[in-house]
């Protein structure tokens, strides 16, 4: 058996992958980084304490064991005094409910263990959730288990009880409000916004301001203009065959929900030659996951998508003339030429979604080309909507009357207003001027330091509630626990306010639904499955006005100039608007496109970082820390200056820099504190999305930034073609099915060892569709929640010690200024033949009969020789006790509070210090089943197992199941033509395989 | 320069080095046996804030296994029963006795009662009641005679060579699911015989590989 290494090794690549720019520039240092297995030095202690030192006191600690186990500890069980029938020690129950972000509801589905809320999963019964959550829905559990919560009502700083809030009330809610404000999030639920009305009026001078960072008032006024009336837009992408997205993120931080990316990527589906797809054309200014997934993206200053859309707009005979311009290369010019042609040959099959940060002109330009597209009613919703105020407005009316002294009581229910209000309100001092300043949440913040009364707010896990969906659609939120402190909801606040005759949630949610859920069945069905049938709206239909759309457009300001700089104002995937920031399973999850954790900075592209005068050599990143050194920008805009540090971008716009919210909290938790940097102050009332006249220069000092991208990196044992990512073109596949499995030469497949023999009715396995992974960070989330992993800090990061089992690898290819993006999650393959298990002194992860490759936490001794030996880098070392963070240097505090342990899933072992893992395929589900079934003496059926990463994916890239079942669906997977292991020429023979992915260009653009 | 050590010193060392030695290796085996499953754990007998007798209700009234520990079949753990529990008969049954004083509190103020764990195994193993009981082990096999017991006593060492010894050959502890709450069972043949019936009937196939318990 000859293998001729040498001719492969010859081989021309056909398309490079590449993480970071330090590996496109193939640095010698990049070689040695991913040669090893952790970064130099990651053994060594942080600062000052030298490995001796722990050994000190770790022998400190074993004399202090020795003498305590001579006694045994008594343990204990507490059985309730009086049960409940249903009420099974150790079966987790689950129930229905909503999880509310923007005043719009997803259903989630919670796991109570023993009445602790443990996990959020996505509710299959809601239309919008289809059994999948968001990253930040499941990781919202943390915020009930926040050690930092408000855990007491104050006024000045005083402890204070619910009843002497009650007692305040007459003194603060009296006459007819005049002098009263009211200042909320966005309202979706029909009992809040009923107490909101109850509350006008009854106090009839009062105003009520709902305000949040993320825009939606430009999406408001562009229906607006288009329709003569309010209407809600909305985008239906699986009727769709030609979808545009203008600077929207759908599949990402500006998707409202989980069913659009199910839409997109049913409409991806290619499981043989005949099946189509559909084509997304991308026009951005930062990479987002959208543009990630476009078949065509185009790079562009948000400030310029007018001027494409109008070009496209005249292209299609929709204007007469583009009145604006756009810096025109001859790649945009193609791009927006057959783009135009893309959509007439898909006239009322395609779809152009504008985002929420474009100016009205803009969504309302792109009504009047949907509709001339015939797309109106069709890819394109309209829903009814209500008359709203624009909420830059609202607050700003409410800054001037809180500065004039016409507010006397303020009331801020939730939100961060004194953090992201405009800058140019200063909210903050506003406030002050008001004499009673009644804050309710649920964290410390900014605002609640600027209040005198600091009212705790209940979590939406303590409290009954309602919410309603993008469409209307109802749910009821049930409280999975009563409050750990002494909570109230909103709902509660202002019945407390009303002085109404019930102030308990229960009875103002069922109120609110006596009519329609008169009936006690009827409730009960709807609160069981977390949705109230027959609630959506009916969609409408409604004519563009055309003279009214083209005059915004007239009246619309012009083009910047080509060379000046803009600034764009994002969420952040770690910490959205901010509310998110004390959260330390998404502080921690890698940015889906940049990889970065724990921090916020400037991107802008290699042209502007050069224009700059920073450093645009990529080959000067400190790789041997894994880390970033990123030079510091100074950013003046509106009298206030931020000074950040920047990134170049692969693929970022240029003259365009993306600025993330919600970091760099002046008051917030421990995880939070000193992350990141503040953007706010450079966000004014009339830009409050895309900020012009901003001047930027570079400035002295850099920050070390701790990104992920370069950890764990894969190298090709034969350095020829790709054998980790695999993609080939539509076409391509049409043409040749195995275009995907003939990427890799095909490897001889010899063993050195006689073959394991799996001889068990059930063999696990699972494909991860790479024509589907979005890269959302859902999977990774879902792991840690299920499976206990630990959030390690920033400068563990750095020590490249992140403990998540699923690495959610991004591939770069192409050019750094137009770089093509493509995701992988890598866990634990559960290889056949396991090089790791070789390798262990002591068995501690050998091969269970079922091919799992088993993790045996209680044997092992912490030698590392597996992670060493694992081609896929997969395993995860528990350098310190990341749980018990007693080691007073931890970036995350000194002890562990006890209330965080309430999160953990009794099901899985909380590992401690010196100890490998890694993926299990969620073997306790796996146990469960199998228990189950034996129990009812039948065989586990297909679909029954269902691993956490799996369940939440919301585009059902992953399947997992029995492969020895030929009629499973992970086999009927595996059996496509697309189907490819990674790495496959190392014959250790996973059981994860991936389907590799496929683009959809068009013919012309390619 | 003196010489720090005498010439003596040397044969001192050869002698009492080892003996030392000897003698800690002795001192450390030593604790190791006592320090065995069998030797440690089997016969933990705690004191148990209520007196409850095992032997009167279990044994001499006869009251089943699964009257109390009624999620034995469908469950992880076979739950301490509730005070409700006890008090379904107590509310008629002894309503004066004072060894029922902490009862009635408990039910009264809906307090837990402490009960003090016996067979105690460690975090990183989970065992599954339900996953045994509806095989046919009966509760005998792990628990022993507890229908005999005043107070329960830990009788198997519940080690992991113990726990192997059966799913490596489980026929001796395999019955028939309705003789398995019945301690005292007494087959008419040999109980391997039935065992191995069973096991080909029902497909028992006890897991041997790690992950079966560890997880």
């Amino acid at each position: 058996m000859i293998v001729n290494i040498e001719s492969i090794q010859t081989a021309q690549p056909e398309k490079s992958y590449w993480r970071s720019a330090s590996q496109l520039a193939g640095t010698a240092k990049f070689q040695e980084w991913a040669h090893r297995e952790f970064p130099e030095g990651a053994s060594e202690l942080p600062e000052g304490a030298s490995r001796r030192t722990l050994l000190k006191f770790m022998g400190a600690t074993l004399a202090l064991a020795g003498l305590t186990a001579c006694r045994r500890p008594e343990e204990h069980i507490l059985p309730l005094a009086n049960g409940s029938e249903d009420l099974v020690p150790g079966k987790p129950v689950f129930y229905n409910s909503v999880f509310s972000m923007n005043g719009i509801s997803a259903g989630v589905m919670v796991e109570t263990h023993d009445g602790r809320p443990t996990k959020i999963e996505g509710n299959p019964l809601h239309p919008h959730s289809l059994g999948a959550a968001s990253a930040f829905a499941q990781a919202s559990i943390l915020g009930l288990y926040d050690p930092d919560r408000i855990a007491q009502h104050t006024h000045d700083g005083n402890g204070v009880g619910w009843d002497n809030f009650v007692a305040a009330v007459p003194a603060a809610f009296s006459g007819d409000g005049a002098k009263l404000r009211f200042i909320s999030q966005r309202i979706g639920s029909p009992t809040y916004l009923r107490l909101k009305a109850e509350t006008l009026a009854k106090f009839p001078g009062a105003k009520w301001v709902e305000y949040e960072a993320l825009p939606v008032d430009s999406a408001r006024e562009g229906a607006r203009i288009a329709f003569g009336r309010p209407v809600l837009v909305n985008y239906d992408f699986s009727k769709a065959q030609a979808i545009l997205a203008l600077d929207f993120d759908f599949l990402g931080l500006d998707a409202s929900t989980i069913l659009n990316m199910r839409q997109w990527a049913d409409g991806r589906r290619v499981r043989g030659r005949e099946d189509g797809m559909n084509r997304v054309y991308a026009v951005e200014s930062q990479y987002s996951i959208t543009g990630a997934m476009a078949d065509h993206r185009l790079r562009m200053r948000a400030s310029d998508v007018m001027g494409v859309l109008q070009a496209l707009a005249v292209r299609l005979g929709v204007l007469p003339a583009a009145g604006r311009k756009f810096p025109a290369s001859e790649r945009a010019s193609k791009f927006v030429e057959v783009l135009a042609k893309d959509l007439s040959a898909n006239k009322g099959r395609c779809v152009l979604a504008v985002g929420p940060r474009q100016p009205a002109e803009v969504h309302a330009l792109a009504l009047l080309v949907n509709e001339a597209l015939g797309n109106l009613g069709v890819t394109v919703t309209l829903l009814p909507a209500a008359e709203a105020p624009s909420e830059i407005a609202a607050i700003k009316q409410l800054a001037a009357d809180l500065n004039s002294g016409a507010v006397e009581t303020l009331v801020v229910l939730g939100g961060n207003p004194a953090y992201d209000a405009p800058a140019d309100l200063n909210f903050a001092a506003a406030m002050a001027k008001a004499k009673t300043r009644i804050y309710l949440g649920e964290d410390q913040n900014e605002t609640a330091a600027a209040s005198n009364w600091v009212l705790q707010g209940a979590n939406y896990l303590e409290t009954w509630g309602d919410g309603r969906g993008f469409d209307g659609t109802a749910s009821i939120q049930q409280p999975m626990i009563q409050p750990l402190f002494d909570g109230k909801s909103q709902i509660e606040f202002l019945a407390t306010i009303l002085a109404a005759p019930a102030t308990r949630g229960y009875a103002l949610v069922r109120d609110t639904w006596k009519g329609q859920l008169a009936d006690e069945k009827a409730w009960r069905k709807a609160v069981h499955d977390g949705i109230i049938a027959g609630t959506a709206a009916v969609p409408v239909t409604a004519a563009v006005n055309k003279a009214a759309v083209t005059e915004a457009i007239g009246r619309a300001s012009g083009a910047p100039g080509d060379d000046e700089i803009e600034l764009v104002f994002v969420p952040s995937s770690h910490a959205y608007d901010g509310r998110f920031n004390n959260n330390a399973w998404l502080i921690e999850a890698p940015d889906p496109i940049t990889k970065i954790t724990w921090d916020n900075v400037a991107l802008l592209s290699q042209a502007t970082a050069g224009k700059l005068g920073l450093r645009t050599d990529v080959r000067q990143i400190n790789i041997s820390d894994s880390s970033y050194e990123a030079e510091f920008i100074s950013i003046k805009r509106n009298g206030a200056e931020l000074k950040i540090p920047a990134i170049v971008q692969p693929g970022h716009a240029d003259n365009s820099i993306t600025l993330a919210m919600g970091f760099g909290r002046a008051k917030t938790g421990q995880v939070g504190e000193g992350a990141g940097f503040n953007v706010f102050p450079l966000r004014t009332s009339e830009a409050p999305s895309i900020a012009l006249g901003a001047s930027v220069s570079k400035t002295s000092g850099s920050l070390e930034i701790a990104s992920t991208q370069d950890h764990g990196t894969l190298t090709d044992a034969l350095r020829t073609r790709s054998e980790i990512v695999r993609e080939v073109t539509l076409d391509e596949f049409q043409k040749d099915p195995h275009a995907v499995q003939e990427i890799a030469h095909k490897v001889p497949e010899f063993a050195l060892y006689e073959n394991p023999k799996y001889t068990s009715e059930y063999q696990w396995g699972m494909t991860v569709d790479l024509n589907a992974c979005i890269g959302c960070n859902a999977c990774l989330v879902a792991c840690q929640s299920e499976n206990n992993i630990p959030t390690v800090g920033k400068e563990q990061v750095l020590h490249g010690r992140e403990m998540h089992w699923i690495r959610l690898d991004r591939y770069y290819s192409g050019s750094v200024e137009e770089a093509e993006l493509v995701y992988q999650p890598m866990a634990c393959v559960h290889c056949e033949e396991a090089p790791c298990e070789n390798v262990c002194p002591v068995a501690a992860t050998v091969h269970g009969p079922e091919g799992l490759n088993e993790m045996v936490y209680n044997r092992c001794v912490g030698t590392r020789y597996c992670s060493n030996n694992c081609p896929y880098k997969v395993r995860r070392f528990n350098f310190f006790n990341y749980h018990d963070k007693r080691l007073g240097w931890m970036s995350l505090g000194n002890k562990a509070p006890e209330i965080a342990s309430l999160q953990y899933n009794p099901d899985v072992t909380v590992r401690m210090r010196g100890i490998m893992e890694k993926c299990t395929y969620c073997v306790q589900r796996i146990s469960h089943a199998r228990i189950q079934a034996k129990t009812e003496a039948r065989s586990i059926r297909d679909g029954e197992i269902v691993t956490a990463c799996q369940q939440t994916c919301p585009t059902n890239a992953i399947t997992f199941g029995n492969i020895s079942d030929p009629n499973s669906a992970v086999s009927k997977s595996k059996a496509l033509d697309t189907n490819y292991a990674v790495l496959q020429e190392l014959n250790v023979k996973p059981r994860t395989t991936y389907l590799g992915k496929l683009r959809n260009p068009h013919p012309e653009l390619v | 320069m003196a010489q720090t050590f005498k010439k003596s010193f040397d044969l001192r060392l050869r002698v009492f080095v080892p003996l030392g030695l000897l003698c800690l290796g002795a001192v450390a085996l030593g604790a190791i046996y006592l320090g065995l499953p069998s030797n440690k754990d089997a016969g933990y007998r705690p004191e148990q804030p209520v007196e409850y007798s095992h032997k009167l209700h279990a044994g001499n009234l006869g009251i089943d296994c699964r009257y109390c520990h009624n999620t034995v079949d469908r469950a992880a753990f076979a739950a301490v029963p509730t005070t409700e529990t006890c008090m379904n008969c107590h509310h008629k049954v002894k309503t004066n006795s004072s060894k029922l004083t902490l009862v009635r509190e408990s039910y009264g103020k809906g307090e837990a009662i402490p009960w003090v764990k016996v067979h105690v195994l460690p975090d990183y193993v989970y065992f599954n009641h339900q996953a045994h009981v509806t095989q046919g082990v009966s509760c005998v096999s792990c628990h022993g005679r507890v229908d005999q017991m005043i107070k329960v006593a830990q009788v198997a060492p519940l080690s992991m060579g113990w726990c192997l010894d059966c799913h490596r050959n489980p026929a001796p502890n395999i019955r028939p699911v309705e003789f398995v709450t019945k301690l005292d069972w007494q087959p008419d043949r040999p109980a391997e015989e039935i065992g191995r019936e069973l096991i080909a009937q029902k497909g028992i196939n006890p897991p041997v590989d790690c992950a079966g318990c560890h997880r």
